[in-house]
């Protein structure tokens, strides 16, 4: 009797601890890395001699009770550090002082809720716009997706992660290929 | 003891497979140059894993704002203005609900999105299937200001 009573507090202390360290080793959910978008098997011929400047919208932030999301920030960078190591324009700049204006908007991210090996399918409406005369030489709807499995991470928040960016980096990939193939 | 490493295998195993916990959101964009009003006649392409006849809900909204909408799982019999597609999620938690619905309404020449809205609501703010494709469509037309 005596020995279950004082065994009780133990317990839920134990127990506790369990909780804690759980949820420590979980964590929250965290938004897609930018240099983890980055694709760098574009095999672009030659780059365009222009420059271009780069839009992305259609992201999210990633709130704490989330799951991972893409920010439009975020996925800016990814497609500009892409651009510049893939050779795709000569050059890569702020604002509205481009040859051509690059827009990639996130229509669609599809993530799974459980798992093991988790699929993220990404679609993104791509443009590319000639600035001297607004006119839309390019005009295409991407779908990639990217997994990730166990062997990547046992923790189900990174993973879906790790998925994201890899549905992310294929979308870039095939984005910039269409591009590569036009004649500027 | 036991007891305690049980839980904490449970919960390892709630952590393997789960994604995280969500909030309720709800978005729209309309693609510059697009004008919805001039947008007359739809096709709502039928969504494979549709679990409550999404696709007649999307087109009798629609509807309601003035457009003459079909819908199937095939592509539009007759020339169209837009193309509507549309992924619904569901989750459960006592009963089923839907937990998101994204709509995008797409130029039919290249499948190009013009226009997009989605909703993402969790069990305590969930909607049924028809709320959740009226606040979808809504928000897409307020977004251009219709």
């Amino acid at each position: 009797m005596n020995s279950s009573l004082s065994a009780r507090p133990r317990m839920t202390r134990t127990s506790l601890i369990a909780l804690v360290a759980t949820l420590w080793l979980v964590g929250c959910a965290s938004p897609a890395s930018r240099e983890a978008m980055v694709p760098t098997d574009v095999n672009s011929a030659r780059p365009h001699p222009h420059s271009v400047s780069v839009l992305a919208s259609g992201g999210a932030d990633t709130g704490a009770l989330d799951s991972s999301n893409i920010a439009d920030e975020d996925l800016k960078a990814a497609i500009e550090e892409a651009v510049t190591r893939n050779k795709v324009f000569t050059s890569v700049v702020q604002g509205k002082n481009g040859d051509y204006e690059l827009s990639v908007r996130v229509t669609r991210l599809t993530k799974p809720l459980f798992g093991m090996t988790f699929t993220v399918e990404m679609e993104a409406a791509w443009s590319l716009t000639r600035v001297a005369d607004r006119s839309v030489v390019l005009r295409k709807s991407i779908n990639a997706s990217g997994s990730a499995g166990a062997g990547d991470s046992l923790v189900g928040v990174k993973r879906l992660r790790l998925a994201v960016e890899a549905a992310a980096r294929a979308n870039i990939a095939e984005g910039l290929k269409a591009i590569s193939a036009l004649t500027l | 003891m036991k007891k305690a490493l049980l839980l904490l295998l449970q919960l390892g195993v709630v952590a393997s497979i789960t994604t995280g916990c969500a909030v309720n959101r709800a978005t729209a964009h309309v693609e510059p140059g697009t004008r919805l009003s001039e947008i007359k006649t739809v096709h709502v392409k039928k969504f494979a894993s549709d679990n409550a006849d999404t696709d007649r809900l999307i087109a009798d909204k629609l509807r309601s704002k003035g457009v003459n909408a079909t819908t199937g799982a095939d592509t539009p019999a007759n020339k169209v203005d837009a193309v509507v597609t549309y992924v619904e999620k569901w989750m459960w938690d006592i009963t089923m609900y839907m937990l998101e619905l994204t709509v995008v309404i797409r130029d039919p020449k290249d499948d190009y999105p013009l226009a997009t809205g989605n909703s993402y609501h969790t069990s305590l703010t969930r909607k049924s299937p028809k709320e959740m494709v009226d606040e979808v469509i809504d928000n897409i037309y307020k977004e251009q200001g219709q």
